[in-house]
Formats: C-alpha cells, structure tokens, sequence
C-alpha cells in the first residue's frame, strides 16, 4: 500500500487536541514552535452554526433529543460515545469497562462538566497518609504555578475558602444559587456535609476580549458558541491556528509513533479516515495525548526492534493503573417544590453548589474521599419527560398510571421537583486493573483494539456505601424523599460501571524509577527522551476532583519543559 | 456551497446505490431531502445519513397510524393548550419505530410499538368482537380503564399494562417536547438571559433567603462586562 511522507519535520508533533494536547499546541505554537496537531474526528468549532446545538428546541430534532445517536441526547456535544462504529473493544470475562471516545476536534472538553478542581498537597501524597496506591513525584507545589496561569487563561468560577486540600485560585465570581439548591444548602448543613459554591471554567465574567460571557442557557454541554465555556476547540486550538505555527490534520487517526535504529522517535504514522489512506509525518518531539486508553493504544502498537514490547514499555506498565472516578447518586422527591411558579432558572450548565470531600478518611472503613454533586430545577425539556407523569402519586396514597386530561397537570406539578444528589470519588489504582492489546481483533482500519480488565476493590465498594448513606441523609433533610430503593452489597452499592463516570486515568504513570512507572515528572517516556504524554495517562492517582483542569496544567507545564529542552538544542 | 447543497450530496454521495443509479433526482428524493432539510440540529454527516433513513420509508400502515391517534387522543385529549395534532405526537410514533432500530434497541418499533397496537386490539375483539380502530370512545376507555393502572394486578393483562404504559409515556413525552407542550408547561428557558438569582417572590413564597455571606461572593452583574483583574492573592479587584 502506498504511504504519503510528507518531507517536512515538525518540531512538535501533538496526538489528540483535547484538553492536553490543545494546551500543549497553544503554548507551543505561542512560543513560535512548529506544531502539527494531529485529530482523529473532524474540525469542530461551537460557533459554527452548521454544527451548533445550543439553544436547539426538543422538537428540532425528529427524535426529540433521543439519544440513539448520541447516548446523552441529540443536542449533547460529542462525537462518538461509549461505543463507535467499526471501532470495538472488549472486556476479559467477568469484568467490564466502558470507554468513551469523544472522535473531534476539542475532544472532550466540548461536552465535559466544566468542573474545574485543583488537586490538593495531599492529593500528590496520599500514600504518605493511608499506605496505599504510589505517590506522585511532583507535590501541589511544583503544579500551583500552572494551575495559577490556567485560572487566568481560561477562566474559572469559585470562592475563596481556605480548606485543607481544596486549594482556592483565581476565581470569577460564582452564580447565585438555584432554588432547589437552597434546598441542598439547607439538607446539607443539617447534615453536617460543606456545602459551597462549585468550581466550573464558565466565564460568569468577561476574561478577554476574545470570549463572550455567559448567556446562562444552562448548556455548557452543547458547547458555548460565544466561548463562554471552556472548550479545547473554540478557546486553545482555535485561536493557536491563526498564528500560523499550527498544522491541524483533522480526520487522522494515528496508530503508531514512528521510531529509528536507535528507538528514538522520528514521527507519526496515521490514517486518513476520508480516503483512507496511510501517512507518515515527521517531528523531532511526539507528544501523545489521544486520551489515557487511546495513547496506552498507540504506545503498545508501536513495536520496533527497539521496542519489542510497544514503545515506552520495558516496565511492562504501559496500560496498567488504570483507574476511573468512582460514581453513585440518588434522585430525591421534595413535596415542596411541587406546583411551582415557573421562572428561567437555566443558569450555567450544571450545579451552582456543591460538598467538596468533608471528612477525614483515617476514622472511615474506606480510604480517600468524595464530593457530591446537585442537579435538579426546572430544566429543558427532552426526550423522557412525563413517561412517568404522576408515579410520586404513590408517596400520597393515590393512584398512579390512567389517561386523559389530568395528566397534563400530572406532569405540571411534579416538574421541578426532583433534586439528584452524584457522589464522585477516589479509587485506588491497581496494577490489576488495565488495558492491553487484544491481538485477535483489528479495528474498520486495521489497527489491534483494546482489551480491558477492571474490577473495583472493596475500598471502592465501602464508599459508595457510604455515599448512598449520605445521600438518604441529605435527603430527609431537605425535606425530601429518597427514590428507588437503596442499593445493597447484592447489587454493589450501585456503583456506576468503571469507565461510566469518563474519568479513566493511569495509565503511563508517572514516577521517577524507570521500573515502576512509564513517564517521568516532566511526563516523558522514561525509555524514550522525545516522546510526552500529556493527557490523563501519566496521572498516579485522581483524587476525587475531576481530572481536567490537572491535565491542563501538567500539559501547560510539560509544554514550558519542552521548550527549554528545544531552546538548549536537547533535542 | 450552502447548507441544502452540502446535505444534498453528503446523502446522495452515501446513500448511494439506489439514487446514484437513477439518472436525476426524482421529485420524491426532493422531498425527502427537504425533510431532513427541515431539521436542522448541527448533525455529523454519519447523522445525517441515519436522519434520512429515519425520515424516510413506512413502518406503521395507515391504518395503524389511526389506530395510534385514536389512542393518543384519549390518552391525551386535546383542550384549548394544545392537542396531540399540532405536538406532531403521531409522527413521532412513526419516527422512533424507525429510529429505536439498532441492536441495543430490540426492534422496539416491533416489539414494543406495534405490539401494544396488537395487544389492545385482541383485548377489544375480546370484549367487543372488533378492532381498536372500530370501537367507539366509550368502548376504548373501558378497555384502557383495565389497562392504564399499575394497580391491576390481573396476570393476563400484565404486558398489555406494561405496553399501556408505553403509549401513554410516547404520548406525554411527545406532547411537552413540542412547543406547544412546553408553552402549557411553563418552561421559560433556553434563551440568553442574565441570572441574578431566585426572583424575591419566590424566595418569599418557600421562607427560604440567601446567606449574606455566600452572596456577598457571588456575581454583581453589573460588573460582568469588565475585564477580571486580580491581586497576587487572588482577590478579584475588577
């Protein structure tokens, strides 16, 4: 089969522009570095009204808002979800992984949370307290100046609470809570959980001239076509193209990192998903941040004479650690937001408070922590909505089910009155728990696919436990009712499915013996000196903060490490 | 080229086969592009190829097509908010027999959608020795009086109570995912605004209030056009 080379050598060649590789192209290309940022899915940009989901109405779309393309719905901003077409994977019997793969340009980041936590002193460190998982070799320290210059670039809403391990930032000013949020306030301090405003990278003022503000539609998951959010796309890549130092191939799925007689790396090799040809291109730096399971990929089916066991893997780890965010949450009925006055409560996309972790896990039966999550109000309708119309009929002795006009009032009365309470925990990495290539299955392109293996621990278990206790407590403090039934060791504790919470990190951890770890603290391959990985690969734990916002600031400052590496000629 | 014409050839030149080989576009593939034209949701070219599926060919007969109007209107019976007609509550019928179609889905279309049409009719032709279709109002909510509360615990009409339940769902789902439906709700978002908070009435009418503390913290929206300045130690000064 014929390969197109192309002659030019990129000084920097970056795989995937999601939350790492987008930063890493901009604070490259800014430093006047030639860059070829290389996207498995199409160009994507939120302001493209061809492409715009936001402030779309239900009956838009024909299924309204069904998610059978999209598994949250029509209007949600991602490309590909837990499963893509011609692309499997699998999981070793008796265990099961879902891997999300966002296939376009931003990956991720168009479609994510928006919350945006920093990692705590302890976080680094949490082997030094309970013994257990690895310790990172950086400390908060040596990451605060980075997530400092990233509050200011991005933008990031919060308060300034000076608690242990919660480290405050630059913040814009947070929204006003939600009525139904009050409410949680209210449980909550009951309860004794903190409660404060959540952190989420939404601009609820102006940070530049470039970025609107926020219109507050409540759709931070469609992608802000003013950039009032923060997406990859429309706030790094975007802007790093117009300054000519960028090459984006869109469409291009790499499979390989190209390396020579010395097992240095030389470039990349992709597909062109359009024409589906083969292409070789050149750079004298690989950074790699297709994802945490998408680069583990890529570096085990780089093979070589100098890397028989894929590249960067003589410690057999490549793969290994991998570990997503515990999930459980509870829906919870408040008979007294029913009926309600109806008003705009849209407000940003997603919670306006929240309980960081509050307790000191020493005293518990499980180690690390959660944070709980608030959803609920008067939200847009979608697909789903009155299926049950008046099934709380039951907590009033009344019948539930029947037909005919009362239904309408049926589903009036009860909308905006259901809170959701997601706890989102730490898990202990386990070298037990991987991704590794399955030999016996190729892709529609021909490339070996994943195999997993994740199991959750007892640790796991115990918290989510605790989580549904919390839960329950919460809500007969609101004034609520719990819905459903607990779940019980019978069917887990209702922990989500690892991969469901689309936080899987681990899997090239970082550390500084070559032996027990795959990149170093500046995130390079241990076996290789001009192959980085800037996703969430290199990540030895995860805290319970979601991990975005410290991929982007190891990529920030991997990137910073990777200039000087190119100014002292290094490389 | 515009968006119609870039539709246009990423279905014909997908679609393929049975339209590349006619030698133009008939005047029905007009229409049926201009159906997907209609919707225009920020679809990925893969979308678009399975939206044109979805919109075009027949799943129901007409006559099931009445039958599930019957249906849908004494579900839910039109008043002066709105009807099922106007919620486009039977085309959406049609669409998601067509759309719930991939493996994950079970035939839905079939197994659940034209199933319930076949359960309520041998459950009419049991009682009344005739279709749905030909029974009158009366008769049919005599049947649905059977089959439209969970607390029937009759075992012989437990699926008909389980496909019931569909139906009524598909219609309420429908209804208040249109824009009439969402007019009779009351939603009031999904349009650029400022948030400043619960509207004082409302906090009045719950004998709920902000902390002054925590809204001392908050967004003054007066200022959220002007550029965030900060100390070193993080303090907004702007």
């Amino acid at each position: 089969m014929e390969i197109i080379k192309s002659k030019k050598e990129y000084d920097v060649i970056v795989v995937g522009s999601g939350a790492g590789g987008g930063m890493a192209t901009k604070i490259l290309s800014d430093a006047g570095i030639s860059v070829a940022l290389v996207e498995s899915g199409p160009y994507f940009d939120p302001a493209n009204p061809e492409q715009q989901t936001q402030l779309k109405w239900p009956w838009e779309s024909p299924r309204r808002g069904a998610g059978t393309n999209r598994a949250f719905g029509d209007f949600h901003m991602s490309y590909g979800d837990w499963s893509l077409d011609g692309e499997p994977y699998s999981s070793v019997e008796g265990t099961s992984f879902k891997w999300w793969r966002s296939r376009m340009l931003g990956g991720r980041t168009n479609h994510w949370g928006r919350i945006s936590l920093r990692f705590g002193p302890r976080d680094f460190k949490s082997k030094d307290f309970d013994g257990l998982g690895e310790n990172w070799p950086i400390s908060y320290e040596d990451v605060k100046p980075y997530y400092d210059k990233l509050d200011k670039l991005v933008g990031v809403y919060g308060t300034k609470e000076n608690m242990f391990n919660e480290p405050d930032g630059f913040f814009l000013p947070p929204p006003k809570p939600r009525l139904h949020e009050l409410f949680y306030i209210k449980g909550a301090r009951k309860s004794n959980v903190k409660v404060m405003p959540s952190r989420l990278s939404v601009l609820t003022k102006r940070i530049n001239n470039e970025r609107g503000i926020c219109f507050y539609c409540g759709q931070c998951d469609r992608s802000c076509s003013v950039y009032g959010d923060f997406s990859s796309s429309s706030c790094l890549v975007i802007p790093s193209l117009k300054g000519g130092k960028v090459d984006l191939f869109v469409n291009s799925m790499v499979n390989e990192v190209m390396t020579d007689n010395n097992g240095r790396a030389t470039g990349v090799s992709f597909i062109n998903k359009e024409n589906g040809r083969d292409y070789k291109i050149k750079g004298k730096i690989v950074v790699l941040a297709a994802s945490a399971c998408a680069t583990a990929r890529i570096l085990l089916n780089s093979k070589s004479k100098a890397h028989p066991n894929g590249l960067g893997n003589s410690s057999n780890l490549v793969g290994k650690y991998l570990h997503d965010t515990t999930g459980a949450g509870r829906g919870v009925f408040i008979p007294e937001l029913m009926n309600r006055k109806t008003y705009n409560e849209d407000g940003v996309g997603g919670m306006h408070v929240y309980s960081p972790w509050w307790l000191d896990s020493r005293k518990l039966d499980f180690p690390r922590g959660y944070h709980i999550e608030v959803g609920g109000g008067m939200s847009l309708p979608q697909y789903g909505i009155g299926w049950n119309p008046n099934e709380f009929n039951k907590f009033f002795g009344l019948r539930t089910g029947g037909y005919g006009d009362s239904l309408r009032n049926d589903v009036k009365k009860y909308y905006g009155s259901t809170v959701y309470l997601s706890g989102r925990g730490e898990a202990i990495p386990l070298k037990e728990n991987y991704c590794e290539i399955d030999n016996n299955t190729k892709d529609k392109y021909g490339v070996p696919v994943l195999k997993f293996r994740y199991k959750w621990s007892d640790y796991e278990l115990k918290q989510v436990k605790h989580m549904h206790d919390t839960f329950e407590e919460i809500a007969y403090n609101m004034g609520g009712i719990p819905l459903g039934t607990k779940p019980t060791k019978k069917d887990n504790y209702g922990i989500s499915v690892p991969g469901e919470i689309i936080h899987e990190v681990g899997t090239t951890r970082m550390g500084n013996d070559p032996k027990t770890s795959v990149v170093n603290k500046y995130e390079r391959l241990h076996d290789v000196d001009n192959v980085y990985v800037v996703d969430a690969a290199p990540f030895v734990s995860q805290a319970d903060k979601n991990p975005t916002w410290t991929i982007m600031a190891l990529s920030m400052r991997t990137s910073e490490y990777i200039i000087s590496e190119l100014k002292k000629k290094n490389v | 080229m515009n968006r119609r014409d870039s539709i246009k050839s990423i279905i014909l030149g997908s679609i393929g086969a049975s339209l590349t080989m006619k030698s133009c576009i008939t005047q029905e593939d007009e229409i049926l592009l201009n159906q997907v034209w209609e919707y225009n949701y920020g679809r990925t070219s893969e979308e678009l190829k399975w939206d044109y599926k979805v919109l075009t060919g027949k799943f129901f007969s007409n006559n099931e097509l009445a039958a599930i109007d019957k249906i849908a209107n004494i579900i839910l019976p039109p008043n002066e908010n709105g009807n099922i007609k106007d919620a486009g509550v039977v085309e959406l019928f049609e669409i998601i027999a067509k759309d719930f179609s991939t493996p994950a889905h079970n035939e839905y279309g079939e197994k659940v959608l034209r199933r319930g049409l076949i359960v309520f009719d041998e459950i009419c032709n049991n009682r009344f020795n005739k279709n749905l279709l030909d029974c009158s109002e009366a008769e049919i909510k005599i049947v649905f009086d059977k089959i439209a509360y969970n607390d029937n615990k009759d075992e012989d009409l437990q699926e008909a109570i389980r496909l019931f339940a569909v139906y009524r769902g598909m219609v309420l789902t429908g209804y208040f995912t249109s824009e009439i439906g969402i007019k009779e709700l009351g939603y009031k978002g999904n349009i650029p605004n400022v948030w400043d908070g619960v509207p004082p009435e409302i906090l009045k009418d719950y004998s709920v209030s902000y902390d002054k503390e925590w809204i001392d913290k908050c967004v003054d929206q007066s200022k959220r056009n002007e550029i965030a300045e900060w100390d070193e130690d993080g303090n907004l000064i702007t």
